[in-house]
């Protein structure tokens, strides 16, 4: 909550405003008087109006409505301008110049100066080096970044290390047909990083789901712990596999590699890691979408064989459980196919079939199943069983993913249908058992601890 | 069931930070991780040959003799292989590995002693290696794998953050590739999982209690059908304590 000045703004100064089109201070002008709240731009060297916003000189000229600051100087300035804002009461600000930490020592004696006054100044700063973070729903577009409004609303916040990586997933989104709810790139965190970020949107309403894209940060257990802490799911695309460090001698030291610690950190902390800007967004929907699941038990019905198998191998390999479904179950799917396909898990149907949605009815009902997936090629003379799923997840309380195939401009309106109804879509039989899958992850890290083997947990948390 | 080291009374942190060293000796190490309830084989430090002899007979053999110095971190390269003697069955190849030591050391203007130990069947266990280390970014962290060439090459290990519980480490035996070979492969009695599990709680909580404790590395820790040994462990201290 501390950082709401920053990403829950009332007004907005644009400090280094030009009236140059294409410049850093133009185009996050351009941007931020989209948004529905005060916007000043800031230029000692300018006068007249920028999008017919008259210039005022500093940052402590501005009104008291303004609590954030979007600074598009260069480095060396950066650090007065911080003190500005402090002195004018402004509590967030975005830095968008690069030559800091990640530029040398002299960078590095530049950031440190820019922490000091924004700690002095209580100014909570996203960035340096960073192309800043939107709010769809609001309208803040606090970056330089261009065809930002192009990036719908949606339930998902995505906290990437990168802001290129938080574009790229936030552009995957829009043209997958989805929103976000937040989009930010960290850059060099000098006082914003992943836990200040992840508690923001942890206890933000628009945000169901939080998307983290991870290349490494000097407290790596602070961001588990916050991740553990957090009651919106979470999801992370961990990078730098490859950066396995020296192999030297066979000691402890040289096997830690910093990926696996952070795979093993996640799975420990209850957060799912995926291996993908696609597959994070296809996780995060799912995650962000459904009701969370209570365990690793999938019911699979799928309308082919072929791509019933290679969903069954997927999840499988996840660490997925497809359980023998119930008596009662068996029986009702039995009787809606009288002995002609494969009616244990995956249920194969052979080809939609008007009795499609009763049998996902009956297995997502199914007390030993947790998560039902569904595939099925789209048939015309048919349609997706939409009136059967409508209340069902409601009903079941469990997550229900479906996946299809189909052409895109005949099936796109009803997929939106189904999305409505709370159940993710995806259009290939694997990106819906990665779905599936990171859904069982979650619900595997996050067991209540008596539902672990052993039954002597938690012994160490009272010495 | 170990040594009674004239230092052991101390606690072997300090005193070795009190040296100004950055590493535990053998014995030093292993009294730190027998008194947290790992056991350790049963040996004596000696000085001398005959007393390394003498050492041994109450032992009883065979016994396995090793260079101790707090100098010498990896006893089995040092001195061409004259750091560490396994499998001793007489009083005479005891006083002979004792004497190659002795010798090597002053050759090398070392003051090292010699520690001798009860000689386990290794062939009746699986070699684990058993680690922790304190990462800048994650802190306390432990990994288990297969002892020895295996982990070098296969880098087959399991990692958490420490502390764990012992379910959790069981889990990380789980985790291995060599995961079956915990089960008894090809008629092999299976190993204590839990014992093994054990280990890795105690290295961890180890790094959690001790700052000044940079690295612990149990390896080989035998794991056996009835628990499991510590054949040897090194403890690394912070450089700036």
């Amino acid at each position: 909550m501390a950082v709401t000045s920053l990403f829950d703004p009332s007004g907005i100064a644009v400090v280094g405003a030009s009236e140059t089109p294409g410049k850093i201070g133009y185009e996050a002008m351009r941007n931020a008087i989209e948004f529905d709240g005060p916007v000043y731009p800031v230029n000692p060297s300018a006068s007249g109006t920028v999008f017919d916003r008259e210039f005022v000189p500093s940052v402590t000229d501005v009104g008291d409505d303004v609590d954030l600051a979007l600074l598009c100087v260069p480095a060396p300035i950066v650090p007065d301008v911080i003190e500005e804002c402090g002195e004018a009461g402004i509590g967030g600000a975005v830095i968008f110049a690069g030559g800091f930490a990640e530029a040398g020592e002299d960078g590095e004696r530049l950031q440190g100066r820019l922490v000091e006054a924004a700690i002095e100044g209580d100014v909570h700063v996203l960035g340096p080096n960073t192309s800043g973070f939107l709010r769809p729903a609001d309208r803040l577009y606090a970056t330089f970044a261009t065809d930002v409004d192009a990036i719908p609303s949606g339930n998902v916040a995505i906290v990437a290390q990168s802001g290129g990586l938080a574009y790229a997933l936030a552009f995957r989104a829009e043209n997958e047909g989805r929103g976000v709810s937040a989009m930010v790139g960290l850059g060099n965190r000098a006082t914003v990083g992943f836990r200040e970020a992840v508690e923001h949107f942890d206890a933000d309403e628009r945000t169901d789901a939080i998307l983290l894209h991870v290349e490494g940060t000097d407290d790596a257990r602070g961001l588990l712990e916050t991740c553990r802490a957090a009651g919106t799911p979470i999801v992370a695309y961990n990078v730098g596999e490859q950066d396995v460090g020296d192999f030297a001698e066979s000691h402890t030291g040289a096997l830690t590699g910093r990926y696996e610690l952070y795979e093993a950190g996640f799975a420990q902390y209850g957060v799912p890691t995926v291996r993908s800007v696609a597959e994070l967004l296809d996780a995060g929907t799912a995650l962000a979408s459904c009701p969370r699941p209570d365990g690793p038990n999938v019911g699979v019905v799928t309308a082919q064989a072929g791509p019933g198998i290679a969903i069954a191998d997927r999840l499988k390999a996840a660490g997925a459980e497809l359980p023998t479904l119930t008596a009662e179950t068996r029986e009702i799917v039995e009787e809606l196919l009288p002995g002609m396909t494969y009616s244990a898990n995956p249920v194969d149907t052979g080809r939609p079939m008007p009795e499609f949605g009763q049998i996902v009815d009956a297995v997502a009902r199914d007390e030993n199943v947790d998560v039902a997936l569904v595939y099925e090629l789209y048939e015309g003379a048919i349609g997706y069983p939409i009136d059967a799923l409508e209340g069902l997840v409601a009903e079941v309380d469990k997550p229900i993913v479906f996946a299809t195939g189909g052409p895109k401009a005949v099936v796109r309106n009803e997929l939106a249908e189904i999305e409505a109804l709370g159940i993710p879509t995806y259009r290939t039989p694997e990106r819906g058992a990665d779905a599936a899958a990171a859904l069982v992850r979650y619900a595997l890290r996050n067991r209540e601890p008596e539902a672990v083997a052993g039954g002597d947990e938690e012994v160490q948390a009272d010495d | 069931m170990t040594e009674t080291d004239p230092a052991g009374a101390r606690d072997p942190i300090q005193a070795a930070l009190a040296d100004g060293r950055t590493a535990l000796t053998e014995s030093e190490a292993k009294g730190l991780i027998a008194d947290r309830g790992l056991p350790v084989p049963g040996g004596e430090t000696v000085g001398s040959a005959d007393d390394a002899v003498e050492a041994a007979a109450r032992l009883g053999y065979p016994v396995v003799v090793k260079v101790a110095s707090p100098t010498i971190q990896h006893k089995s390269e040092w001195a061409d292989g004259a750091g560490v003697a396994v499998g001793l069955d007489d009083a005479g190849s005891v006083r002979a590995a004792a004497t190659r030591i002795f010798e090597a050391a002053a050759d090398r203007g070392i003051d090292a002693a010699a520690l001798v130990e009860e000689g386990l069947d290794v062939e009746a266990g699986l070699e684990v290696i058993v680690g922790g280390a304190r990462d800048p970014s994650f802190g306390p962290t432990v990994l288990v794998g297969l002892g020895g060439i295996t982990v070098e090459v296969l880098r087959d290990v399991s990692r958490r953050i420490a502390p764990v519980s012992t379910a959790e480490a069981v889990e990380m035996t789980c985790e291995l590739e060599a995961s079956p070979l915990f089960d008894g492969y090809r008629g092999a009695p299976a190993v204590d999982r839990t014992a093994v599990a054990e280990a890795i709680v105690t290295v961890g909580d180890l790094l959690v209690e001790r700052e000044a404790v940079r690295e612990v590395e149990v390896n080989p820790l035998l794991a056996r059908s009835d628990g499991a040994v510590a054949l040897d462990a090194l403890v690394s201290l912070e450089d700036e304590p």
